[in-house]
């Protein structure tokens, strides 16, 4: 026979197949009891009220039970009892439908007047329990998944540079005349052979018509040697394995977003989830960001150059890794340092509520922010008079820059 | 000049304060009275207190401001209310739909749900704080008993229209109402609001909804508009 387990704010039950109740274990009428059983529960343990249900339920003849939580059937399986998993169950969603009154008939509550103060205390003393300790752990996490997309243009360039100088040989001109290593890796894949770069084939990829016809044009008169099939091939096989971290890149990026959305959202208002998550990886976390001042946070990243300005006396850098925001780089020159000191000060105030529970104030910032800019921009639209010398890191970053696009 | 209060003159539990200065707000009833959520001002009238509702903080009360014809929460019901935030319009609901009335509040940050938890909910005995991803109702499904009369859903998403239909056809009653704030840049930044707009109704549409009306929530707030729809 089969009994269905189901997992109450106030105990749990079983039902026969024809979803009447078999046997109940209430909780203690505890609300922080409840909520770390349930909590436990969830994560598929098998507490001792759930142990004791399984062991009535048996002595009544059942020798099979269909758990909703897939991990709570795995781990009774591991005790060797005769699971399976439904969600929802009938039993569960018909208790769920009417559970102010299946607590009532339990006995476990008077009246449905108790009810409710009894399901609003498990609730706050379950979101207590999650939001204990919960955020420190995921901005680690946000911190080794920005780490990976970087690892993972790293791995995509270096490939890449290998794609290029290897397929060079049989068509080395179309290394100039495709700049995206992407549209580069997929012509390679979904065309071979130069003979191939026909103009009908290359817009069939997407490929504007004038780039086509030059393409196509370049290819038939390419200086290139030939390639045999076999050598082709291995090329090819790159360039699929190269498409496929683009898709991961893509997904990690998406991931990105949503993870900085719960954890930092107003640093993501500011510079985005991928300079944001950047920011908090460099930090060793979001408490760490948010304790430093807006002139450290200007300078994140540039550590080096900072030093080497302290000990020389030279002058220091301007910017850190914030620069990679578009307000600095398609900023004149001159205007950089207020426009970082602007943002810095912005995300200052962001990280920091983000990390002590401030509310969400991004779009109020950014707003500000942008006036500001708007300031910057009309005071100071001439270049200074004595022009400015340009530090060492600003010039590496711009290198960095350019290697990335191609 | 006196401040007074009157009732909104379409809305039950809705109301209308006129300042010293002359100036129009929307308040509720507050339900915890002599403690605010978010700074706003409390006010006593005839032995009433009132919380201003602050239509640049709440995009609710920005579409009553903007002249929705409908609000379809009302006193005793229950409210579903996905992306809770730290509460600001989540406590006004709470006022309105009042002590026999319940709100659960589904937020996924932990940053935000701590004051949501600490601030909020703690004296608000019809406010369930509820940790969990919107996306994944069956998880909460445990706590929300039978079935509610509003989803309320402001989750900044992409998405969204789709979050929202996966809740309501697990918890939302038949001719049950709908609210969703839409950003439009959380959607798609590349596409006009207003196409962000079509394209959400689109999905509203395509499961089950019939649409009521949308309101531009402009100047109170940038790109944003609130849906508001019926289930069928
Ligand atoms: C714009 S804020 C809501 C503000 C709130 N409605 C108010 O007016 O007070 C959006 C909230 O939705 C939350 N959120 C976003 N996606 C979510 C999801 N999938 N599940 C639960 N909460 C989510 C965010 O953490 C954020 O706090």
């Amino acid at each position: 026979m089969k009994a269905t387990i189901v997992k109450c704010s106030f105990g749990i039950f079983a039902f026969s197949e024809e979803n009447a109740l078999v046997e109940k274990v209430l909780f203690p009428k505890n609300p922080q009891n409840a909520a770390k059983t349930i909590t436990k529960i969830e994560s598929g343990k098998i507490v001792d009220e759930v142990a004791r249900l399984i062991k009535l339920v048996k002595k009544k003849g059942y020798d099979k039970f269909v758990f909703e939580n897939a991990n709570l059937a795995k781990e009774a399986e591991k005790l060797g009892i005769a699971t399976e998993v439904a969600k929802p169950s009938r039993a569960g969603e018909l208790v769920r439908s009417n559970m102010e009154r299946f607590a009532v008939e339990t006995g476990f509550v008077k009246n449905v007047e108790e009810f409710n103060v009894w399901t609003h205390n498990v609730t706050m003393e379950i979101a207590k329990l999650r939001v204990k300790g919960a955020v420190e752990k995921r901005d680690l996490i946000i911190a080794q998944a920005i780490q990976t997309l970087d690892d993972l243009d790293k791995t995509i360039n270096l490939f890449m540079s290998r794609v290029r100088e290897w397929y060079g040989i049989h068509f080395p001109e179309l290394d100039r005349l495709v700049d995206k290593h992407e549209a580069y890796a997929r012509l390679i894949l979904e065309l071979g052979n130069r003979e191939n770069f026909t103009v009908e084939a290359l817009e069939k990829q997407d490929v504007p018509k004038s780039k086509s016809e030059q393409i196509a044009k370049t290819a038939e008169a390419s200086m290139g040697a030939d390639l045999a099939e076999a050598d082709l091939k291995q090329i090819q096989s790159l360039c699929k394995d190269v498409l496929n971290l683009y898709q991961l890149r893509e997904n990690m990026e998406k991931y990105l977003e949503t993870a900085m959305e719960e954890v930092a959202p107003n640093v993501k208002a500011i510079v985005g989830a991928l300079l944001g998550a950047r920011l908090i990886a460099i930090s060793g976390g979001l408490t760490n960001l948010a304790r430093r001042p807006a002139s450290t946070i200007q300078v994140l990243g540039a550590e080096k150059a900072l030093f080497r300005a302290l000990k020389s006396g030279a002058r220091p850098p301007k910017h850190g890794i914030i620069f990679q925001h578009t307000y600095l780089h398609e900023a004149k020159k001159w205007q950089r340092g207020k426009i970082a000191r602007a943002l810095a000060g912005k995300l200052a105030i962001a990280a920091r509520s983000d990390a002590f529970g401030g509310r969400y104030i991004g779009d109020d910032l950014k707003a500000d922010l942008e006036k500001r800019l708007e300031e910057i921009r009309e005071k100071y639209t001439e270049p200074p008079q004595v022009p400015e010398k340009k530090p060492q890191q600003e010039k590496k970053w711009r290198k960095n820059k350019r290697a990335h696009k191609r | 000049m006196h401040i007074s209060v009157k009732p909104h003159p379409q809305f039950p539990a809705i109301y209308q304060v006129t300042l010293e200065d002359g100036a129009q707000r929307l308040a509720t009833r507050n339900l915890t009275p002599g403690r605010n959520v978010y700074g706003e001002r409390l006010i006593r009238f005839e032995g009433v207190e009132y919380r201003v509702w602050d239509a640049f903080r709440s995009k609710l009360a920005a579409a009553i401001n903007k002249n929705l014809k409908t609000v379809p929460i009302k006193p005793n019901h229950t409210v579903l209310y996905l992306g809770a935030a730290s509460g600001t319009t989540a406590s006004h609901v709470s006022d309105i739909v009042g002590e026999k009335g319940r709100v659960y509040c589904v937020e996924f940050a932990s940053r935000a749900i701590r004051e949501l938890v600490n601030n909020v909910c703690a004296y608000r005995v019809n406010m369930l704080p509820i940790l969990e991803d919107a996306r994944f109702p069956e998880k909460y499904a445990v706590f929300v008993s039978g079935k509610v009369d509003d989803i309320y859903c402001d989750i900044a998403q992409p998405e969204q229209a789709k979050v929202l239909a996966d809740n309501a056809d697990l918890f939302l009653k038949k001719h049950g109402w709908i609210m969703l704030a839409v950003k439009s840049q959380s959607i798609d930044v590349t596409k006009e609001p207003s196409e962000v707009y079509k394209q959400e109704t689109k999905v509203l549409k395509n499961r089950g909804f019939d649409i009521e009306e949308i309101v531009h929530l402009e100047p109170y707030d940038k790109a944003h508009a609130m849906i508001v729809a019926r289930f069928y």
